[in-house]
């Protein structure tokens, strides 16, 4: 045997199969099969945690996810994790876990002293303590309070991790089915077998890893779920996933499961750990079960106070007797079970104290020679780290006795889990049988099963599930599949015992502490107190007592603090309800939600057609949303290589590649009538063979977008649009078609990735081009500034354009993509002699910020055309979009930012983007900012492009550009925009 | 479907060219089509004209996949309409997708773990075509006969190809090979 209190053998466990593991680095031994609480348990170890507030020594109260207690630290290869459950942990070879929330040691904790303050310390506490003096919530409190608060410590593995040998630790897989069975208990396994006989595509998930539910703890029930099981896997239309947990519902059938794929990945040499699933469905059956529900009652934290079903699981499935003379609590007789089970394996029982006065289970219990207390409750437990003994109390003569025990397993009954049907929109209901509230879904989402929905034992749980399958695979008949007649009968149910009603039971008052949330250490008095401050409405209740906000979501305790506020309250508890349940049902990692979207496919990288060629001559390549763009062909740092890229383009011929750019072909009857309405300026107007700067506003008539469009034809348009607004300004343009202008006939087509393009400036410009455009006069009277044609570019099919970012004389050539390099290599051959060069996307914002041209850093959104110079643009006639909202008074309004230049007064200071302009009066006025900034090559000192207060009439100033963040401040001139050839000279040259 | 163990991806060489219909003359360009013999595919599905392939996925608009040559767009589909009165307009995208054939067994496997499409063939079945999202970056998938056809912008082409590969290697990544149009269009697609 493996550890002290393992009696026999469990059905999960394989006792052949012996694992060492470390707990506080104690080393101890498990089986496989175990869970690391099950582990614990069995070497005799009870607490095992520090409560959240108190530090409260704690032992596990459940035996499966709802576990409010078991929080752990594992420690392996992926580093250090908190907050893992101790209760659905695997055990493994080497396991490496430690507690949480205690200093120095879990047996002496310092913070325990907590509890002998825990009446300064109530709900809520930190909204009326800590107020003064002022000073002291950010330097001390806080930090102190964030200091002691939490639970576990997160830590990066020792050396490297696993990720660094396989890849992302998560992924993420999307699944589709007919019916989606959330839960493999008696009503998900009989529902799912129903489905998939009506021919529909099933996917059956399980949050264990064996299916069965409750009903694999008797051995009826065993032998039925094995037949069950091995009727489902004959089935080629159903798929099960267990150790799969729903974690969400969402709108339109589309549900989260996290699946943990630690074994499987294990086996194939992968670190894949977690798998999310994004689940497609036409229709859920919820069969998720109930959750025993704790009572609250002084002392109901104690180490060995857990709960009978969990007594149960852990002596059927891991052979561990929790306690060698349990006693029980309870108020319904399904809770009997543990105690015949324990007594049937050879446990002294210490007693049942049943708050009932009848039980049909109670006379099973005596019969087996199990003394039963009926009408009685505990109001007291007594020892420390440990039960070792309890206080019951008689309801009617109100006599005390005292009882000796090592453990007490409660059990105040059973509450479906209605979280994952609540997130799918379940209403719910309030059933009196049970003390419960139970979900009603709409026929079009799905049904609820089973337990979920408060039908107990197998036999009826199973019924309900087959019954609610049926319904759904009425719905779905057109769809479905032939019918498998072949398919294995259902087998026969074991009957379930007649059992009697259980009588609601929430609170026992007395002297101490009775939680109802113990994973956040919320007490009954918390919650009144909440009502009495007038958090009165269960939604305020919770989050002023944080009751149910822990990771386990107040699962066992949750329906008790309603019932304690009721009674605050003076309502029944129906009235008060339950709090929303949201996703995630349960803690998900955040690995898990970046699944494989990590390192190199964290975010797309859009390549140029010529990335290769760029990278093969030394670019050094900057990120630009989700482009890789040359930045500067050279590896060195500083502005010295742009600087030279940039003077080279000033005064011989540069060659940059603008691929990037949006470009959409128009094309259609009504084309040039729509570009009117989409851009400030006409377009009607424009010759085929000619470009237009094209302005477009927002409808609030913020500049949108800039560009130039260049009419090929009578009836066809090409708009280009800046890098960063490529996308929306397609969707812009396809949503006033679509929205506005349904009855014109216009296409656009995004050519945006068909076109490399590529522009080649400077002075030589015309002679490098002269060399490779074959049939086109180049002079500038046959092709002048902002002419465009189609053309023969290096024997290839293009288009050129006369158009000039840079200032320069310039023209932009477009090729397909596919003949990029080609084109590109003609061009270099071409300038050769005359010394081109290939410049980056820094010496072109060097040459941009000379000129005066605008960017993002401009077009940032709140800017308006006349902000920026374009009012001269807006046409005067004729709609167009923004039209209506750029005649607000406030766009004309003294005090808006205009677009200005600026240059130091001592050419040797630095300009700063994002520098306040201020006047050296007052520093701590800000009149604007820097936009952009660079050293200019066209003169001495740096340019930089700024948004001023009424900017253009203080051309001529002297402000302060100020820099809080560098400690600087230097004297600038304000000067108008274009600072360099402002008459145009060079690019009509 | 092919018996490849694992994924194979494929590039393929493919011109691509967009017919937009004029508003308002669709019956018409239909009847065109039609009348030379050309199968016009519904919304969201693909079909073969000889060695070409005709992909709907939103309306009034058809990608014409074929073979890499350098005829112009009306040689595609030669005397369908008089070029002065056309009931559509061709433009030509070739260059601006990368395209891939995905084959194997575990393909749909791999898809799953990017794309949000249920590409079961009793859902997806070989003739029906989609646009989506895969992996961050908008693509295109088509279901031939032999296999599934992926279009993703040429700019994006390698990083969806990256992860193709990345993701496909524990299912088992075939050795990378090219297929021409011919393959792609080997068997009708009803």
């Amino acid at each position: 045997m493996s550890g002290p209190a393992r009696i026999g053998a469990g059905s999960d466990t394989d006792a052949a199969a012996k694992l060492r593991f470390r707990f506080d680095d104690r080393p101890m031994q498990g089986l496989a099969g175990d869970t690391l609480a099950s582990a614990l348990l069995a070497n005799g170890v009870r607490v095992v945690a520090r409560s959240f507030k108190y530090h409260r020594p704690r032992g596990p109260l459940t035996c499966g996810p709802e576990e409010p207690n078991a929080l752990v630290d594992v420690i392996g290869a992926m580093g250090r994790e908190p907050n893992r459950l101790a209760t659905t942990l695997a055990l493994h070879e080497g396991l490496e876990a430690q507690s949480q929330n205690r200093w120095p040691s879990l047996r002496t904790d310092l913070l325990a002293v907590n509890d002998r303050l825990a009446r300064f310390l109530p709900a809520g506490f930190y909204y009326k303590t800590f107020m003064a003096p002022g000073w002291a919530w950010e330097r001390l409190y806080e930090p102190l309070i964030r200091r002691a608060a939490g639970f576990g410590r997160i830590a990066p593995p020792r050396h490297g991790g696993a990720n660094a040998h396989h890849g992302a630790c998560a992924e993420t897989v999307h699944d589709h089915c007919d019916v989606l069975v959330v839960g493999a208990g008696a009503a998900g396994l009989a529902g799912a077998h129903a489905l998939a006989v009506a021919g529909l595509r099933v996917l059956l998930v399980e949050q264990q890893p064996a299916f069965g539910g409750g009903a694999r703890l008797d051995a009826s029930g065993q032998a039925w779920c094995d037949s069950m099981c091995a009727a489902l896997r004959r089935f080629g239309n159903l798929r099960c996933l267990p150790g799969t947990t729903l974690v969400g519902a969402y709108g339109h059938g589309v549900y989260a499961a996290l699946q943990d794929s630690t074994s499987e990945a294990a086996a194939a040499g992968r670190g894949l750990r977690e798998r999310l699933r994004v689940i497609r469905a036409r229709r859920v059956l919820f069969a998720t079960g109930a959750v025993e529900r704790l009572v609250a009652f002084p002392g109901n934290d104690r180490p060995g106070v857990m709960l009978a079903g969990a007594a149960l699981n852990y002596l059927r499935r891991f052979g561990v007797a929790v306690g060698q003379r349990p006693a029980w609590f309870l108020n319904n007789d399904e809770a009997y079970e543990s105690a015949l089970a324990l007594h049937e394996a050879g446990v002294e029982c210490a007693g049942i104290i049943d708050a009932r006065t009848h039980s049909l289970a109670a006379e099973r219990a005596r019969t087996a020679g199990i003394a039963v207390h009926l009408g009685a409750v505990v109001d007291a437990v007594h020892g420390g780290n440990a039960v070792s003994g309890l206080r019951y109390r008689d309801l009617r003569g109100g006599e005390v006795r005292r009882l000796r025990a090592d453990c007490l397993l409660v059990s105040g009954g059973y509450s479906p889990s209605t979280a994952l049907a609540c997130q799918a929109g379940a209403s719910l209901q309030w059933q009196q049988r049970i003390a419960a509230f139970v979900p009603q879904l709409a026929p079009e989402t799905g049904q609820v099963a089973g337990a979920a929905r408060g039908v107990f034992g197998l036999a009826a749980a199973a019924l309900d599930g087959a019954g609610a399958a049926r319904r759904i695979a009425g719905q779905l008949q057109s769809i479905a599949g032939p019918a498998r007649t072949d398919a294995a009968p259902q087998p026969p149910l074991p009957p379930d015992p007649e059992a009697t009603d259980l009588v609601p039971l929430w609170e026992v008052a007395g002297r101490g502490k009775s939680f109802v949330d113990l994973q956040n250490d919320v007490t009954a008095d918390d919650v009144r107190l909440a009502a009495r401050e007038g958090y009165t409405h269960v939604e305020h209740m919770k989050r002023y007592t944080t009751h149910g906000m822990g990771a386990d979501q107040g699962r066992t305790g949750g329906l008790v603090g309603s019932a304690v506020l009721a009674d605050a309250l003076g309502v029944p508890v129906e009235q008060v309800g339950q709090s929303k349940p949201r996703p995630y049902a349960q803690p998900v990692p955040l690995a898990a939600l970046a699944g494989a979207e990590t390192g190199a496919h964290f975010k797309p990288k859009r390549r140029l057609p010529l990335h290769d060629w760029h990278e093969a001559a030394g670019a050094t390549f900057v990120s630009i949303g989700t482009w890789l763009r040359p930045l500067v062909y050279s590896a060195r740092k500083g502005w010295e290589p742009v600087l030279a890229e940039a003077r080279h383009v000033r005064g011989q011929v540069g060659i940059t590649d603008v691929s990037t750019l949006g470009k959409i072909d128009v094309q259609g009857a009504d084309a040039a009538r729509f570009l009117d309405f989409i851009y400030a300026n006409t377009f009607s107007t424009l010759p085929v063979g000619r470009a237009r700067y094209g302005l477009m506003l927002r409808e609030d008539a913020m500049v949108f977008d800039d560009g130039t469009t260049s009419r090929l034809g009578p009836n066809h348009f090409l708009v280009t649009t800046t890098t960063a607004n490529a996308t929306a300004v397609l969707e812009h343009m396809e949503f006033h078609l679509q929205a506005n202008c349904t009855r014109l006939d216009v296409h656009l087509t995004d050519v945006s990735e068909r076109w490399a393009q590529f522009a080649v400036a400077g002075p030589q410009a015309r002679a490098v081009l002269s060399a490779v455009a074959s049939g086109l006069d180049l002079s500038n009277a046959a092709f002048p500034f902002m002419a465009a044609a189609t053309a023969t570019i290096a024997g290839l099919p293009g288009r050129l354009f006369r158009i000039s970012f840079s200032g320069e004389l310039a023209y932009e050539i477009a090729v397909p993509a596919g003949a990029a390099t080609a084109v590109w290599s003609a061009l270099l051959e071409a300038g050769a002699p005359h010394g081109i060069r290939p410049y980056g996307l820094d010496a072109l914002n060097t040459l941009r910020i000379e000129k005066g041209h605008v960017t993002g850093a401009e077009l940032n959104g709140n800017t308006s055309a006349d902000d920026l110079g374009f009012q001269r643009l807006l046409k005067s006639d004729g709609d167009f979009i923004g039209r209506a909202l750029a005649r607000r008074p406030a766009l004309a309004a003294p005090g808006r930012l205009q677009l200005v230049g600026v240059r130091p007064v001592d050419p040797a200071r630095r300009l700063r983007n994002g520098a306040q302009l201020v006047t050296a009066t007052e520093p701590k006025l800000s009149l604007g900012y820097l936009t952009s900034a660079t050293p200019a090559v066209a003169f001495e000192g740096w340019a930089g492009l700024a948004l001023l207060a009424d900017g253009r009439a203080r051309i001529g100033e002297r402000l302060q550009a100020s820099s809080p963040v560098h400690g600087e401040s230097i004297e600038v001139s304000i000067v108008s925009p274009h600072m360099y050839d402002p008459e145009n000279r060079r690019v009509r040259g | 479907m092919s018996a490849v163990e694992g994924m194979r991806i494929a590039r393929c060489a493919i011109d691509v060219r967009e017919i937009c219909v004029a508003r308002a003359r669709g019956e018409e360009f239909g009847r065109r089509v039609r009348e030379h013999g050309v199968p016009l595919p519904d919304i969201g599905h693909v079909t073969v004209h000889g060695e070409r392939l005709m992909m709907c996925i939103r309306p009034g608009r058809y990608l014409l996949l074929a073979a890499p040559q350098p005829d112009s767009s009306a040689a595609l589909m030669p005397g369908l309409w008089p070029p002065d009165a056309a009931p559509a307009a061709v433009i030509d995208l070739t260059g601006g997708h990368g395209a891939v054939l995905l084959q194997g067994t575990r393909r749909l496997d791999v898809l799953a773990r990017g794309c949000r499409l249920d590409l079961d063939p009793a859902h997806f079945p070989v003739g029906r075509a989609a646009a989506t999202i895969m992996v961050q970056v908008p693509v295109m998938l088509a279901a031939l006969p032999a296999g599934l056809l992926l279009l993703a912008p040429a700019s994006t082409a390698r990083h969806v190809h990256e992860w193709l590969e990345a993701t496909a290697r524990p299912f088992g990544l075939v050795p990378q090979s090219s297929v021409g149009m011919a393959e792609l269009c080997r068997s009708s697609v009803q």
